[in-house]
């Protein structure tokens, strides 16, 4: 690791949320070792979205599995502070409904806890650089969500936002994703530059956290305009 | 009165249950029959030469039937001396009122003493016991009115077997409702102790998981000893997870928790030869280990029984495939995707791969082609393809397509169909 990557380390600020305290520790030890600035562990939902706004975490590391607060609920109610912190899903569950709310409430990333040290390191580092950390694993879900929603009948009225949909190359970047190419594999195989790669990964995250925010808004003023009559 | 004793095996008790509705109406109808019975007799009494002798038999009756009410009104309460009791007294009592009336009167059909309150006794049996007590009383009220007209004329006949019967439907009736309540409890017994399980199963397993990835973890990064300790702790969290997954993903397969009796074993894994739809993951995801990585949609990928089957037949010889010509130590993934017309399944290994030039030679020369063959046939049956193309450096990949709506096996003859090449660098063995 180069003196400069340290230096960016460094300065990243991450909270690390699990209840499982050996985890906890675990990771909040392997961050602060690789120079990490850990500035804050809590082990349920509640005391994580307490203790966020003081701390200002760049990164917060999120076991969707906590004992109070659906891991979701959590990434929602943190992605309400300002600025947002960027989410990194940290996960032994594998329950895929889970992770794919959790990444369409503003989760950028997304790892098993089966992962390396070094895939952890890496997977910070990329989530603070607002880089989205994609699984093959959750290319695969996101995939299979923009068909659902394609599948679902079109809304009759036209007040209602059209679902996202993916362009070819959008679609071509994901399945190779899937498939377990790098980034760079994928950069080499479709002539592009590897940041051109990660803007199309980040894109399809984008538009589904974008079709899921206009959809809670319409639902809540739906709710809104049925509860003053 | 030879009526043997039978007992309706496993009732269940407390809660909701057709018992107290079943008791509460025998008591009710022995009292209205009773009340029905002292109502008749002012009516025929002209005809008794000694009318209190008729009385006191009905006072006794009604002490009788009021005395009893709270032993008739459960099961718990009411035994089969109290209901051969019963029997007797109404059966005395229409043996007494040959003693009581006038013959000629009995002859010509005078009402007996108690009347209609013998079938009374005659509910009490069935609601004990079922049918045959219902019958066996029945019968005995039966013989009993042959007695009191000193043969059998019609209108005796006419009752007796409307008894009988009436006896008998009721019994019957009852035996049923108490087997489908004990259908419904077990069925909610079951429910209960899923629901117990699935709870338990995501609390246990979490807290296992969770070492398992650990002990993976830090025993890879220890090395040595401990790097095949982890390996192992890895595997099984993967195994594990896979098996809570598919132990409480809402499979379609096999959703009804009510099942007939004979058919509980069904409950716990589909039918091997069912023609209804199946979700394709459940057959990939429990390929997932160490080395091979499984995606998919959140949602059911459903096609029909042989479609899943030969589709994960051709996923497996195809992973088989990557294990046997690209070494142990490869890496794979596999890709499942639930498009509108079609589902396609892709397995990419990160292997040598084979050079475009000199496929055919190499491939035939490591036996890749009979494998490939195996897997085309299956596809080919299915009415889809399967191509199989490599990118040196970037390994090999299989891509198996199977269309929705024709994939039945057993009416399709080769479909010719191959997929278009959209990649610069596939092709097709064979």
């Amino acid at each position: 690791m180069s003196s400069d990557e340290q230096a960016i380390e460094q300065s990243i600020r991450v909270m690390v949320v699990d209840d499982h305290p050996m985890w906890r520790e675990a990771v909040a030890r392997d961050l602060a070792d690789a120079g990490y600035d850990v500035v804050a562990t809590a082990g349920d939902g509640q005391e994580a979205v307490r203790r966020a706004p003081a701390a200002a975490p760049q990164v917060v590391v999120l076991d969707l599995n906590l004992p109070d607060l659906p891991g979701v609920e959590v990434c929602r109610r943190l992605m309400g502070h300002q600025p947002p912190p960027r989410v990194l899903v940290l996960s032994a569950s594998g329950e895929h409904a889970d992770v794919l709310e959790a990444v369409k409430s503003g989760a950028t990333g997304y790892l098993v806890k089966s992962a390396s040290r070094a895939d952890l390191l890496d997977a910070v580092r990329r989530t603070a650089e607002g880089d989205p950390v994609f699984t093959p694993g959750l290319a695969g879900l996101v995939l299979g969500e923009y068909r659902r929603l394609a599948a679902e009948p079109a809304p009759a009225d036209a007040r209602v936002p059209a679902v996202p949909q993916l362009t070819d190359r959008e679609t071509e970047v994901l399945r190779l994703v899937a498939k377990g190419l790098s980034y760079k594999q994928i950069a080499d195989r479709l002539v592009l530059s590897h940041r051109t790669v990660q803007n199309h990964v980040q894109n399809t995250l984008g538009k589904l956290q974008l079709h899921n925010r206009v959809e809670l808004v319409r639902y809540a003023i739906e709710r809104g305009l049925d509860d003053g009559r | 009165m030879g009526a043997k004793g039978r007992t309706g095996g496993g009732r269940t008790g407390g809660g909701f249950s057709v018992e107290r509705p079943l008791w509460r109406a025998a008591s009710a109808f022995r009292l209205l029959t009773l009340l029905y019975a002292v109502g008749t007799y002012p009516r025929v009494m002209d005809h008794y030469p000694d009318r209190t002798a008729g009385w006191v038999y009905l006072a006794l009756l009604a002490v009788w039937t009021f005395a009893t009410v709270r032993p008739f009104s459960s099961e718990q309460r009411c035994g089969w001396t109290w209901l051969y009791t019963d029997l007797a007294t109404v059966v005395i009592g229409i043996l007494l009122t040959r003693v009581f009336d006038a013959h000629g009167w009995v002859v010509r059909g005078d009402p007996t003493l108690p009347s209609i309150r013998a079938a009374g006794a005659v509910l009490g049996f069935a609601v004990m016991g079922g049918w045959l007590p219902a019958a066996v009383a029945a019968l005995a009220v039966g013989v009993a009115d042959i007695v009191e007209t000193g043969g059998a004329t019609a209108g005796n006949l006419h009752n007796i077997v409307l008894l009988l019967l009436a006896g008998v439907a009721i019994g019957y009736v009852i035996e049923v409702a108490r087997a489908s309540e004990l259908t419904l409890a077990q069925a909610l017994e079951i429910q209960v102790a899923t629901r117990e399980r699935e709870r338990l199963a995501r609390d246990i397993h979490d807290g296992v998981l969770q070492v398992l990835a650990m002990v993976h973890r830090r025993g890879t990064e220890a090395g040595g000893e401990a790097a095949e300790l982890g390996r192992m702790a890895g595997e099984q969290e993967l195994a594990l997870r896979a098996l809570i997954a598919e132990g409480l993903a809402p499979n379609p397969s096999y959703v009804a928790p009510v099942v007939p009796r004979r058919r509980r074993g069904a409950l716990q894994e589909p039918e091997p030869e069912s023609d209804e739809e199946q979700d394709l993951r459940s057959l990939i995801a429990p390929l997932a280990d160490a080395r091979v990585t499984v995606s998919a949609p959140g949602t059911p990928v459903l096609l029909p029984g042989p479609a899943v089957r030969e589709l994960g037949a051709a996923v497996a010889a195809a992973l088989d495939n990557v294990r046997r010509h690209a070494g142990e130590r490869t890496q794979a993934w596999i890709l499942v995707e639930d498009e509108p017309g079609e589902v396609v399944v892709s397995i990419r290994d990160d292997g040598p791969g084979f050079d475009a030039a000199a496929r055919l030679g190499e491939a035939e020369r490591e036996g890749r082609l009979g494998v490939s063959q195996s897997i085309r046939g299956r596809l080919r049956d299915l009415g889809g393809s399967a191509e199989v193309f490599s990118t040196p450096g970037q390994g090999t990949e299989v891509e198996l397509r199977v269309p929705r709506g024709m994939a039945d096996p057993s009416h399709q003859h080769g479909t010719p169909q191959h997929g278009t090449s959209r990649h610069s660098r596939e092709g097709s063995v064979g």
